[in-house]
C-alpha cells in the first residue's frame, strides 16, 4: 500500500505537478468561497448594527436569531446524515447517487413502523433498516453485478420515489401518511439559555445524533484501520488487494454504512414532523442531491460536509425567517435559492478530486 | 484519467454490448420488472383490506388486487382493447400514441446526450422551459395571424420557440461542464428544481390567466394547436405530431451516424481521449450536444402545450425522467428510442386505465420505471442468468469474447 504514492510521484513529473497545481487552485477557490461567505455575513452584521431599520438590519436580526440556528440545525439533519453516508460510499469507490431514494424510503418506513408499533424509536430503527436494505440492493447490483453506478443510483431514487407513495396509498389510502407522535426535544439546563448558541443545547435528539455521527465518521476515517481501508479501496484498490484486504468486502461495508446513515437522516426527517408526505418529489424534495454537493464542497471530510450543509440549511432557515417577517421576495423564488447556490458553488469550485477509482468496478486478481 | 472519463468509460461499456444482446437484455429487463411488479401487487393486495367477494385467490390465499387484471388493463387497456371488437381510433389507443409522441422527444433528448458521454437528467427542466416559452410566444404571435394560415405558421413557430429556449437552458449545464468542470448530473438535477420553481413563480404571478383558478397561462386559440386528423380530437392526439416525432428519430439517427458532428459526438462518448487526439473539440462538443439535447426536450414541452394542454400549467408530468428510461431501454439508439417510446407510452397510458379499473395505486408504474432502469443497467446479471451459473466470479475478458453466444443463449433461457 505504501509504495502507491511513491509510484505516482515517480511516474508523473509534469502531469503530477499540473494536477498538484490544479488541486491547489481548486483548494484556494474553495477557501475563497468560504472566505467571501464569512466576510459577507460579517459585513451584513455590522451594517445591521449600524442601520437597524434597513433591510440589512432585518437580515442580521434573522441571522443572529436563535430560531434561525435552531431551524438550520433541524434542516441540516437529513442532508448531513445523507452526506456522511455519501462520503463512506464514494471514498470506497462507489458513487452513491441514490441517496435521495434512501432518504425517501426511510422517511416513509419510519412513519409506517412508528404508526404500527406506537414507538418513535422503533420507527426510527425501521427507517434505518429499510434504507439499509435498499442500499444492500444497490451494493449487490453495482458491486456484485458491475452495473453502472450512476444509472443504478438513479434507479434506486426512482424506485423509492414510486414505492414510498405506492405503499402509503395502499396502506393509508393517500400518498401522505397520518401523523404519529414525535419525540420531545432534549434541553440541557443553563446552557440552553445562552443567546443564539443556546439552540445547540435545546434540540431534537436527532441533532445530537448528527453531532455524534459527524464525530464518529471523522474518527473512523482519521484514526481506524477500517477508515484507511475505505480510502485505499477508493484510491488504489489494487494496493489494498495486495495487502490482503478484500476490496469487495470493504465496498459492501461502506455502501451498507451509507444506507444506515442515510436511513437515520430520512427517519429523523419524517419523525421530526410526525408525518410522511409523498406528493410530487415527496418531502425529501432534493435533499439527497444537495447532500452530494455538500460533501463534494466539504471535500469528503465529515466535518467539512457538515459545515457546508449548515451553509445550505442556514440559507434555507434565513429564508423561512424572512418569509415570516414578510420581506418582499416571492416565496417561490426564495425556495429555489439553495439550488441556485449549489450550482454557483459547483461552478466556482468546479470538479472536486474524486477518489482515484470511484465509479470503477474492481476485479479481484487471483 | 479523470472521473468524467471513467464515467464515459462506464457508459461505453453499456454501448459496447451488441445490438442483439441489447434487445434481449431490454426484453428480459422488462419481463423481470413486470414479474416483480406482479409480486408487488400481490403483496400490496395482502396489506390492504377488501370484502371477501372482491378478493381473488391464488395458491389458496386471498388477495385484494389481481396482478393479471392489473397487467391486462395496463397493456391491453392502453391499446384500446384491440380484441374486444369495439376498438376505435378515438379511444385509449390515441392516448397511448400521444404519450409515445412526447416520450419520443424526451427519449431522443436523453439519448443524444448519452451518446456524447453526458448524462442529461435535466430534460425535464428543459421541457418545462420550452413549454412555458412556447405558451407565451405562441400566445403573443396568435394575435397576428389566424385561421388555417395561423396553424401553418404558428405550429412551426411554437416548436422553434420551444427548441430555442429548451436549447438555451440545456446549454447552461453544457457550459458549466465544459468551462467550470461542474458535474452535469448534479447541475441538471438542480436546474430541474430551478425551472419548476421559476415557472411556478411566473405562472402564478405576471403570466397567470386571470380567468382561471389554476396556475396557468391564457389558453391558446384553437388554430394555434396541433390539428386533430384521423384520430378525432377527444384525446388530444395529433398524427401530425407523431409524424414529426418519427421524422426526428430518422433525423437524429442520420446526424449521429452520417455526419461529422455525429462522429464527434459518438467518439467523445466512447473514447474521449482518442476523440481529442483526433482533433475533436471536446468543450464545443459538450456544449453543442447538451444544447441540442435541451432543444429536443424543449420541443417535447412545445408539443405538450400545443397538442395536449393548449396552455402552460404548472406540474408538467415527468416525461423528462421517463425519457431517461426510454433512452436506457433503447440502448441510446435513436431507432431504438422509437420502439421504447411506444412501449413506455403504453405504460403511461395504461396507468390511467388501471386507475379506473382497479384500486391499485398508479405509483406502481413509477416503481416499474425504476426497476426497468435497474435491470437494464446490469447486463452482467442476465449474462450470468443465461449461463446458468450462480455466483459472480467471471473474468470480464470471458464476457467480451463470447458475449455474442451468451446473448443467444440468453434468448433461449427467456422463453
Amino acid at each position: 500500500m505504501s509504495d502507491a504514492p511513491a509510484d505516482r510521484t515517480d511516474s508523473g513529473t509534469a502531469a503530477g505537478k499540473a494536477e498538484g497545481a490544479g488541486f491547489l487552485d481548486r483548494y484556494t477557490t474553495r477557501a475563497l468561497v468560504a472566505g467571501v461567505t464569512v466576510a459577507a455575513v460579517v459585513a451584513l452584521l455590522i451594517a445591521g448594527l449600524l442601520f437597524p431599520d434597513s433591510i440589512a438590519g432585518t437580515l442580521s436580526d434573522a441571522l443572529t436569531s436563535r430560531n434561525t440556528l435552531a431551524a438550520a440545525l433541524r434542516l441540516s439533519v437529513p442532508i448531513a446524515f445523507a452526506a456522511l453516508g455519501g462520503i463512506f460510499a464514494e471514498k470506497s469507490g462507489v458513487i452513491n447517487i441514490g441517496l435521495e431514494g434512501l432518504l425517501i424510503i426511510s422517511a416513509f418506513s419510519a412513519i409506517y413502523v412508528a404508526d404500527l408499533t406506537g414507538g418513535v424509536w422503533v420507527g426510527f430503527a425501521g427507517g434505518v433498516v429499510a434504507s439499509t436494505l435498499l442500499a444492500a440492493l444497490f451494493a449487490v447490483v453495482t458491486i456484485g453485478f458491475r452495473a453502472d453506478q450512476i444509472i443504478a443510483g438513479l434507479a434506486v431514487w426512482l424506485i423509492a420515489l414510486g414505492l414510498a407513495p405506492f405503499a402509503s396509498q395502499v396502506i393509508y389510502g393517500s400518498p401522505n401518511t397520518p401523523t404519529v407522535a414525535t419525540s420531545p426535544s432534549i434541553t440541557v439546563p443553563v446552557l440552553a439559555d445562552i443567546p443564539f448558541f443556546g439552540a445547540l443545547f435545546s434540540a431534537s435528539p436527532s441533532v445530537y445524533m448528527l453531532f455524534a455521527a459527524v464525530f464518529g465518521s471523522w474518527y473512523v476515517f482519521e484514526r481506524t484501520a477500517f477508515g484507511r481501508w475505505i480510502r485505499a479501496s477508493g484510491e488504489n484498490p489494487k494496493a489494498l488487494d495486495t495487502a490482503g484486504v478484500s476490496v469487495t468486502r470493504v465496498r459492501y461495508a461502506a455502501v451498507l454504512i451509507s444506507g444506515v446513515l442515510a436511513g437515520m437522516g430520512g427517519a429523523a426527517l419524517s419523525l421530526d414532523l410526525g408525518q410522511f408526505t409523498g406528493n410530487g418529489p415527496t418531502m425529501v424534495n432534493g435533499k439527497g442531491f444537495i447532500a452530494i454537493v455538500a460533501y463534494l464542497f466539504g471535500n469528503y471530510n465529515p466535518v467539512g460536509a457538515f459545515l457546508s450543509t449548515m451553509l445550505f440549511a442556514g440559507l434555507d432557515a434565513v429564508q423561512t425567517v424572512l418569509q415570516l417577517q414578510g420581506i418582499g421576495i416571492p416565496r417561490q423564488l426564495i425556495r429555489i435559492t439553495p439550488f441556485v447556490v449549489v450550482i454557483l458553488v459547483l461552478a466556482l469550485v468546479g470538479r472536486t478530486r474524486l477518489p482515484e477509482a470511484a465509479g470503477e468496478h474492481y476485479e479481484t486478481e487471483e | 484519467m479523470s472521473a468524467a472519463d471513467r464515467a464515459r468509460d462506464a457508459l461505453s461499456r453499456l454501448v459496447d454490448a451488441s445490438a442483439t444482446e441489447r434487445i434481449l437484455i431490454s426484453t428480459a429487463a422488462l419481463v423481470l420488472s413486470v414479474l416483480i411488479g406482479a409480486v408487488l401487487v400481490l403483496v400490496a393486495g395482502r396489506m390492504t383490506t377488501c370484502t371477501a367477494g372482491e378478493a381473488v385467490y391464488y395458491f389458496g390465499t386471498g388477495f385484494c388486487y389481481d396482478p393479471v387484471v392489473v397487467f391486462d388493463r395496463l397493456f391491453l387497456g392502453a391499446l384500446g382493447d384491440p380484441f374486444s371488437g369495439s376498438w376505435s381510433p378515438n379511444g385509449q389507443f390515441a392516448v397511448t400514441l400521444r404519450e409515445s409522441t412526447l416520450l419520443l422527444f424526451t427519449g431522443l433528448s436523453v439519448a443524444l446526450a448519452f451518446r456524447a458521454g453526458i448524462f442529461n437528467i435535466g430534460t425535464q427542466g428543459q421541457m418545462v422551459v420550452g413549454a412555458l416559452a412556447t405558451a407565451l410566444g405562441v400566445l403573443w404571435a396568435s394575435s397576428l395571424v389566424s385561421g388555417t394560415l395561423g396553424t401553418v405558421v404558428l405550429i412551426p413557430f411554437g416548436l422553434l420557440v420551444g427548441a430555442v429556449f429548451g436549447g438555451l437552458y440545456g446549454a447552461v449545464p453544457g457550459l458549466l461542464k465544459a468551462y467550470a468542470d461542474a458535474n452535469e448530473v448534479i447541475t441538471t438535477i438542480m436546474l430541474n428544481f430551478i425551472a419548476t420553481g421559476v415557472a411556478l413563480y411566473l405562472v402564478s404571478g405576471i403570466f397567470k390567466d386571470p380567468n382561471s383558478a389554476a396556475n396557468q397561462t391564457v389558453p391558446l386559440p384553437e388554430f394555434a394547436q396541433f390539428p386533430a386528423l384521423l384520430f378525432g380530437g377527444r384525446q388530444d392526439f395529433s398524427i401530425v405530431a407523431l409524424l414529426f416525432g418519427l421524422l426526428a428519430v430518422g433525423a437524429l439517427y442520420y446526424v449521429l451516424e452520417h455526419t461529422a458532428f455525429g462522429y464527434d459526438v459518438r467518439t467523445s462518448g466512447v473514447q474521449p481521449e482518442a476523440a481529442e487526439y483526433g482533433g475533436v473539440d471536446a468543450k464545443r462538443t459538450v456544449v453543442a450536444s447538451l444544447t441540442l439535447s435541451g432543444a429536443l426536450g424543449g420541443i417535447a414541452g412545445a408539443m405538450y402545450v400545443m397538442m395536449v394542454l393548449g396552455t402552460f400549467q404548472t406540474g408538467i408530468p415527468a416525461y423528462g425522467f421517463d425519457g431517461i428510461t426510454v433512452s436506457i431501454l433503447a440502448g441510446n439508439n435513436p431507432l431504438g428510442v422509437g420502439i421504447a417510446a411506444l412501449l413506455f407510452g403504453v405504460l403511461k397510458s395504461g396507468t390511467t386505465v388501471v386507475q379506473f379499473a382497479t384500486d391499485v395505486p398508479p405509483q406502481l408504474v413509477g416503481v416499474l420505471r425504476g426497476l426497468i432502469i435497474l435491470f437494464v443497467a446490469m447486463p452482467e446479471f442476465f449474462r450470468l442468468l443465461a449461463r446458468g451459473l450462480p455466483g459472480a466470479g467471471s473474468k470480464p475478458k470471458a464476457v467480451a469474447t463470447d458475449g455474442g453466444t451468451d446473448g443467444d443463449r440468453g434468448g433461449e433461457a427467456d422463453e
